[in-house]
């Protein structure tokens, strides 16, 4: 078979790409070395220097790095604040920094100094961790966001993602689903800048890929977020959605050992945001919603009277979920002798499942060792971290238990009077059944986390660093469907098992020397390194059926489900079927230059080879630059320096990419499919041999990276006398070779993208973005003599525009249900489209004269649409864009105050702009049937006596009266999604010292906190953080309806001591 | 110095583990053929071709398209995509973007890919001999044949598509292909076929059930029936008659089962009236589980879920014993017991008040429908709102408690028959003018003997009766061949579609009296003239505007 092929001209670099391929990479490394190992220098005579470092408040500071000025000696002072170190001579200048604290400089003379360091009301003085190191915050010219680990402490969240929400601007995090183990986080950067996968690269000390959800949140120092090119780059071909970096705490040099424990344990209650009409008056309104259609009422009046006498079923949504405790308890043990550091913790965690039945909920183990030993000019730091999980889920999805649950009158039941399970005519799945007697889903995962890293240093000057990292994962799971037969249901026919195994393992070797000098005014680093990533997954599964109704085990009857056409997905499989492997080669460098602190320039430069890509296309080169000027160190400036406070500008260029693609689409394949049809026949029976297919893939061989094109503009400016600081950012990015889907292939071609039915086709780089928005972060510290305030707010927009689409087409049009998804150029990246409704048919005159559907006969009570182009007819060419659902003007909140051992928290977050569809049962009253009730935010419907309604006529699905109100896409089911939330509260008490050293303690802290306490919205149907779009925005999303697990509001305390 | 040492011997270490680490750039998969030598594997070859039997049709398509005509009513949306929303009151609604009208155009074009892939590729394996390749060729013609002629009844012009083109790019300007070139092209494929492909009894034990000369044969004279011109009737005829009376050559189809539920009977798969099927497999290998969705809730059915419920309508169509359609004088039929005395293949095909039902493990129960029948008060009501079947029937035909586990069946779904034969050669000589008591004796009577008929005057050449031969034929066909998803084309090409097609579609006799004589209401449909051919779906026409001028009407 023919493949078209055409000539590349993406490549960016042929020379490049020649000297660098594959395997010369370490050939070039090994030269680096040998450089190196050659340049060790002697060393000097020296003097002893003694000191202590103290905060304003001449309280000890532990942990302040102390270094001699151009040199690698350095140390850090212990819990008394103390110090020692042995300095080349007297005039040595020892540099002292510290987190939080404005750096200082002194010199070494005769020892036994005390210095006194100045808390840093603005950050500049703060090292925050880049790629592949760490910058002094002062020289950092990219957008780069550090969120410290007392924003994470103290949050009675799951997971790192839940307690990002709201920390930095532009990092936007949508919480879409809430159960445990599987609910479901949105989380990019910057909002969407393409319409392949947004999800940013996730660092974790080093190693890429990591998982956000698996690490502890009380291990944390710090979460970098890399947002622009300027920042990201360094991380080229994975770094267009941005870059989270990860930092673990670490023990340090000379600090005597402490041990701390916190604690917390808290109550989860349900948040319901809809709820089901009295049975009876579900009754009444059923008759009308069939009269109406012209048919037969179903109840009669004895029946409904019955109903109000008896009173309301149970068959509710809060009769299935329940308050659930979670909990969390984390030790940690961490010190350091004069060589040697070393942080030790152990966390557990536990959110037990709202949902009733045998114990559902996730647990969580987490061990850490972060070490670190100094043997003269070698550093070998060691990270070994371990996360046990411990999942226990229904034997189904939520999303059923739920809606099964929600859509049946209240007219019923889960159990009659002798608790034997019912079922009714409605739904005939019976979600107490199933959580409580219908088996389970249990899932053991292991994760080791380990980073090794050497760091030798030949000079002050020169210093390379070998790093050799990994993930390995073990994930198992094994689920039992039991065979429930109830009146009026049945679950579990199958008698389903099965057990699934997968591995994977990614290891990332790195070598990078790094060169660091100043003389004079100027300041230079230069960062070269070469990396290789690797990564193998491999799974099996086991599926049994027909197991014993008693205990799930093989017996009589039981059968391995055999693969087949329909459950490629659920079929019993065997590791070679289920394996990929990727590696990606790369060599990177940075440069940066500072002159006389006021002038900043840096350059990023990441060279990707990619096994994903066919040869070649395979290599990428990401560059970025970026400049900064300190204006108000300037001379002409120092007025206002001395009046106003800092200012400064930033700016960077550069190009990113992503490679968001799955393995071996550059290569056409067959694949074999089990049991797809049946040939022959034994006399009489029915003995068919069953035959496997071959489906075809087909390679795309032009396949290449995507890019993004970005600048990044920004500005930092400080306010009386540094207690006010504000920062801003302008962004804007173009994505271009998009990697996805394309959706112009006709369907009489036959096979189509991975998405659709009749998959066949490979990815393609088919479209281009275009993504813009500002960030604004500003702080302001107020020091009372009583109580110490402390606001932050920050708040970002986000627009997306589509560029191109693929075939060079203006516009696709999905119909998805009731409803239009339009892509389409110039517009944002997916948008509503349907009909604007112009209020309720109230007279017999206007229904008359206005403008309908053709064929529809709408009655007083339905909805009048806007005729658009005034033709006087309803047709498809009145639909409008209704909206857009992408979340703009998101912001966070916090407020601090501290009032001698009392502290407070509150931490505000949300949307300010949002649109959203709802659709199904929650909107469409009896919906196609198979919803049985209305909810009582419905109620408030047209009838005769009701005609100044909020909603049109009720009617069955197949009515006029139905298809005109409910079966168009249409105003009616979109809603303003823009919301307020308090996310968070806590409110402490810590002992105050003079009681502390008699318990000889270092730290007692308790408080109470609470978590989803309030939201406030104009949409109150669901929670408006919901959304139908994954991070993909996929265009096959379904619409929000009423299935998602409420949202736990969660009320609790902790404690946290150190000795 | 030790740490010196100490110190080099690590750092050699590092660069040891990160040269050994340095991953080899060309990788491949390690579960899949690649296109450099698929095609030379004899089993691949075979593969593929399987792939194409694959995609013949589903059982979604086979069930839920009889919920499109009036014989049934599908409450809930299915898989293929809401058939309410085609043939229920939305009807007058539908509009070009409906999905179910984008599924089929897509399902039918990727059934021709596998075959075009096949016919393109098949011949770079010289190892297969040159009679089973062409053989197989022709299957596959058949198959492709069978894709079009399905198009082009639901679209009528469609891009004619018969080779692989690489370059997505170059296909995007395809137009319509005129529906008369269409035909052309799948007559003169039959016709190839039907040269290459041998009888059923040439095929050995382990390849019975591929695709036969009479099978092929028997296809075209759908293809020409459907035409419905007199030239085509005679065609039909000539056809028919071939089948009928050369079976050394074509096969040997007339031996007519038993009984009528026999031909669907899970033991009896492939019998003698078989001449093509679908193919299923027992233990999960290949199933299907719509019938368990069709059945009474205390069967009980997958979920106590009704997807799909024959009609009124359709129960009234069904004859009496005596032959006499239930509203001609002396057919004897009682509406206070309108169940009893009917055409023995009603309770074979439908399951109605107060029927008897068997469970899998062989004892009975009767199933009671009409509303506050039940004399077990607390066992749900089989008929109502909800999820229970809205008409208050359910079907019997292809449902065999011994097929069934897991809720799942696979018997085999028989797209061509022998009584489809002899239905289309009565048809055709009454269309001609030709119809006498020898072409009755020949089509209709095997078939009502075969379907249990005993009354003569069911069984004999009605010579003066009160309805039309072409009443007595069409409803014959409507009868024998319920739930086997070829009355939607029938109606269609009757053009009765506007008449059986509008207005109420109703269920049992509980309703109040005064409304529609007391048949419960179930939906109201509309049939517009536009709905006798589907749009183009919406979507393909923005992606390739040569597609224009869509369908009239749409």
């Amino acid at each position: 078979m023919k493949i078209y092929k055409r000539q590349n001209t993406r490549l960016l670099n042929p020379l490049l790409r020649n000297i660098i391929y594959h395997g010369k990479i370490t050939g070039l490394l090994i030269i680096l070395n040998f450089v190196a190992l050659t340049s060790i220098l002697a060393q000097n005579s020296t003097v002893s220097v003694t000191g202590k470092v103290v905060d304003a408040a001449n309280a000890p500071l532990a942990g302040v790095t102390v270094q001699v000025k151009k040199s690698n000696i350095s140390t850090t002072t212990d819990t008394a604040g103390s110090f020692s170190l042995t300095a080349p001579n007297r005039n040595a200048v020892l540099v002292f920094t510290y987190v939080g604290f404005d750096g200082q400089e002194m010199i070494a003379g005769n020892g036994n100094l005390t210095v006194q360091l100045k808390a840093a009301s603005n950050s500049l003085g703060e090292v925050v961790v880049v790629g592949y190191g760490t910058q002094k915050r002062v020289s950092v010219t990219g957008a780069v966001d550090r969120v410290g680990s007392a924003v994470i402490e103290d949050r009675p969240v799951a997971n790192v993602t839940q307690a990002l929400q709201g920390t930095s601007p532009g990092l936007i995090i949508q919480q879409r689903l809430f159960q445990p183990v599987s609910g479901a986080l949105n989380i990019n950067i910057r909002g969407l800048g393409t319409i392949n996968n947004n999800d940013p690269l996730i660092v974790i000390d080093g190693i890429i890929g990591g998982d956000l959800n698996l690490i502890n949140p009380a291990d944390i120092d710090n979460v970098s977020v890399l947002k622009d090119a300027g920042a990201a780059a360094i991380y080229g071909s994975r770094s267009a959605n941005g870059v989270i970096l990860v930092t673990t705490k670490k023990g340090r040099k000379n600090q005597k050992s402490a041990v701390s424990y916190s604690g917390m344990y808290g109550i989860q209650t349900p948040r319901y945001t809809f709820k089901q009409v009295d049975g009876w008056k579900n009754a009444e309104y059923k008759n009308i919603s069939l009269i109406n259609s012209g048919r037969p009422v179903q109840y009669t009046a004895a029946q409904i009277d019955a109903f109000k006498q008896q009173g309301n079923g149970t068959w509710r949504l809060e009769n299935i979920m329940q308050n659930a405790p979670q909990q969390s308890h984390n030790i940690t043990v961490s010190g350091g002798g004069a060589n040697n550091t070393f942080f030790i913790s152990a966390g557990y965690f536990d959110q037990r499942s709202m949902f009733v039945g045998p114990d559902y909920g996730a647990k969580r183990f987490n061990f850490r060792l972060n070490q670190s030993t100094t043997i003269n000019k070698f550093t070998l730091t060691t990270i070994l971290s371990y996360v046990k999980g411990i999942y226990k889920e229904p034997s189904t999805g939520t999303e059923g238990l739920v809606i099964d649950a929600t859509r049946v009158p209240l007219i019923y039941s889960f159990e009659d009077a002798n608790g034997n399970y019912l079922g009714n005519s409605v739904s005939g799945s019976n979600s107490k059944a199933i959580l409580e007697k219908g088996g389970y889903q249990n899932s053991n995962n292991d994760e080791i986390n380990g980073n090794f890293t050497g760091e030798y240093a030949f000079n002050s000057h020169f210093k390379v660093r070998g790093v050799f990292g990994g993930v390995v994962r073990a994930n198992t799971q094994f689920q039992r469907q039991v065979n429930l037969v109830y009146n009026g249901g049945n679950y579990g026919n199958d008698r389903r098992i099965y057990d699934e195994n997968a591995k994977s393992l990614f290891t990332n070797v790195q070598l990078l020397g790094e060169y660091t000098n100043n003389w004079g005014k100027h300041d230079l680093t230069v960062l070269v390194g070469g990396t290789n990533e690797s990564y193998r997954f491999e799974r099996n599964r086991v599926q049994k059926q027909a197991t014993d109704s008693l205990l799930g085990i093989p017996t009589t009857g039981t059968t391995i489900t055999v693969p087949n056409a329909d459950n490629a997905a659920t079929n019993t499989f065997n590791s070679n079927s289920n394996t990929s492997e990727s590696s990606l080669n790369s060599l990177l460098a940075r440069i940066s230059y500072g002159y006389d602190d006021k002038y900043f320039i840096e350059g990023n430069f990441r060279y990707d080879g990619s096994s994903n890509f066919p040869k070649d296309s395979r290599w990428g080169f990401f560059p970025s630059i970026g400049a900064k000027w300190r204006i108000s160190e300037e001379n002409f400036m120092a007025g206002y320096k001395a009046k106003v406070g800092d200012l400064m500008l930033r700016a960077t260029y550069g190009i990113l990419g992503s490679q968001g693609v799955d393995p071996y689409q550059f290569i056409s394949s067959f694949r074999t499919n089990n049991n797809v049809y049946g040939f022959g026949n034994a006399t009489g029976g029915t003995a068919q041999n069953p035959v496997s297919g071959g489906q075809i893939f087909v390679a795309n061989q032009d396949l290449t990276w995507e890019k993004a094109e970005s600048y990044n503009l920004g500005l930092d400016a400080t306010f009386f006398n540094r207690k006010l600081n504000f920062s801003f950012e302008y962004y804007h990015k173009l994505t271009d070779d998009i990697l996805g889907n394309r959706e112009d292939v006709p369907g009489f071609y036959g096979i189509g993208p991975a998405n659709s039915a009749y998959t066949g086709l490979p990815t393609y780089n088919i479209s281009s973005v275009m993504s813009k928005g500002w960030e604004a972060t500003i702080s302001y510290d107020l020091k009372g003599k009583l109580f110490t305030h402390s606001f932050m707010a920050n708040i970002a927009d986000n627009q997306n525009e589509l560029r191109t689409l693929s075939g060079n087409v203006q516009e696709y049009e999905f119909k998805r249900e009731e409803f239009w998804f339009v892509r389409r150029v110039g517009l944002p990246i997916t948008t509503y489209r349907g009909y604007v409704t112009n209020g309720l048919y109230q007279t017999t005159d206007e229904l008359n004269k206005y403008p309908k559907f053709t064929g529809n006969n709408p009655d007083l009570g339905d909805l009048k649409y806007v005729d658009q182009n005034g033709d006087g007819k309803i047709d498809p060419a009145d639909r409008v864009m209704l909206g857009n659902p992408f979340p703009r003007y998101t912001f966070g909140f916090t407020y601090n105050v501290a009032f001698k051992g009392f502290d407070a928290t509150l931490f505000i977050q949300g949307v300010g702009k949002r649109d959203a569809l709802i659709r199904g049962e929650l909107i469409e009253a009896y919906h196609y049937g198979y919803s049985g009730t209305m909810y009582e935010h419905q109620e408030d419907f047209w009838r005769p006596d009701n005609t100044d309604a909020k909603w049109p006529r009720i009617a069955e699905n197949g009515s006029n009266s139905n298809n005109n109100n409910y079966k168009i896409g249409s105003d009616i089911y979109l809603f303003n999604a823009a919301y307020g939330r308090l996310k968070n509260i806590s409110i402490g008490y810590s002992l105050p010292a003079s009681i502390l050293a008699k318990l000889h303690m270092q730290r007692a802290r308790i408080y109470l906190n609470g978590q989803n306490l309030l939201t406030v919205s104009r949409q109150k149907i669901i929670d408006p953080e919901q959304s139908e779009f994954n991070n993909r925005v996929d265009i096959n999303s379904g619409a929000n309806s009423a299935r998602s697990y409420p949202t736990p509001v969660y009320y609790g305390m902790g404690l946290d001591i150190t000795f | 110095m030790l740490s010196k040492l100490l110190n080099k011997t690590i750092f050699i270490l590092v660069v040891i583990v990160i040269i050994s680490s340095c991953k080899k750039m060309d990788l491949k998969p390690v579960d899949r053929f690649t296109d450099e030598n698929f095609w030379l594997v004899n089993g691949n070859v075979s593969n593929a071709l399987n792939t194409c039997y694959q995609r013949i049709f589903n059982s979604q398509r086979f069930f839920y398209n009889e919920a499109l005509s009036d014989n049934a009513y599908a409450q809930l949306d299915v898989n293929v995509g809401t058939p309410s929303a085609i043939a229920s009151g939305n009807d007058g609604l539908f509009t070009p973007d409906l999905a179910r009208i984008l599924s089929d155009w897509g399902f039918y074009y990727n059934g021709i890919y596998a075959c075009n892939l096949f016919l393109e590729n098949v011949d770079q394996n010289q190892s297969i001999d040159l009679n089973t390749k062409n053989r197989m060729k022709a299957e596959a013609r058949f198959i492709r044949a069978f894709h079009y002629f399905r198009l082009m009844n639901w679209f009528g012009d469609v891009p004619l598509i018969t080779n692989i083109e690489p370059d997505i790019d170059a296909v995007k300007n395809t137009a319509r292909t005129p529906k008369a070139e269409v035909l052309n092209f799948v007559l003169s494929e039959l016709d190839a076929a039907i040269t290459d492909l041998p009888k059923k009894e040439d095929y050995a034990g382990a390849d019975k059930g591929r695709v036969t000369k009479a099978a092929a044969k028997t296809l075209k004279a759908r293809v020409l029936l459907y035409q419905g011109t007199p030239a085509t009737y005679a065609q039909v005829i000539t056809i028919c008659e071939d089948l009928m009376n050369n079976q050394a050559t074509n096969g040997t189809y007339n031996t007519l089962q038993p009984t009528y539920s026999s031909v669907f009977a899970l033991n009896n798969e492939l019998n003698a009236e078989v001449i093509f099927d679908l193919t299923y497999i027992g233990a999960n290998v290949r199933v299907y589980d719509e019938p368990s969705r069709f059945i009474p809730i205390s069967a009980p059915a997958q979920n106590s879920e009704n997807y799909n419920a024959p009609t009124q309508e359709l129960v009234n169509s069904y004859v009496m014993a005596n032959g006499k359609a239930i509203t001609e004088s002396g057919s004897g039929y009682n509406e206070n017991i309108p169940y009893a005395g009917r055409d023995p293949r009603f309770s074979a095909t439908i399951v109605h008040d107060q029927a008897v039902w068997t469970n899998p493990n062989g004892s009975t129960q009767i199933i009671y429908i009409k509303p506050g029948s039940d004399p077990n008060p607390s066992r749900l009501n089989e008929q109502g709102s909800g999820l229970h079947t809205p008409t208050g029937y359910y079907w019997k035909k292809y449902f065999d408690p011994a097929s069934v586990s897991d809720n799942r069946s696979h018997i085999n779904l028989i797209l061509l028959r022998w009584s489809d034969v002899l239905l289309m050669y009565a048809e055709a000589k009454n269309a001609l003018g030709q119809f006498n008591t020898a072409v009755w004796d020949l089509t209709i009577k095997p078939v009502r003997t075969r379907a249990g008929f005993t009354d003569a005057l069911a069984l004999n050449y009605p010579g003066n009766s009160t309805r039309t031969m072409t009443d007595v034929i069409r409803n014959e066909r409507r009868s024998e061949l319920a739930l086997e998803s070829l009355r939607i084309d029938d109606i269609r090409r009757w053009k009765i579609a506007e008449t059986v097609m509008n207005g109420w579609v109703h269920g049992g006799k509980w309703g109040p009296p005064a409304i529609d004589n007391g048949y419960v209401r179930v939906t109201e449909r509309r049939w517009l003239p536009k709905h006798y051919l589907w749009p183009v779906p919406a979507i393909e026409i923005q992606k390739d505007a040569k597609l224009l001028p869509q369908n009239p009407g749409w």
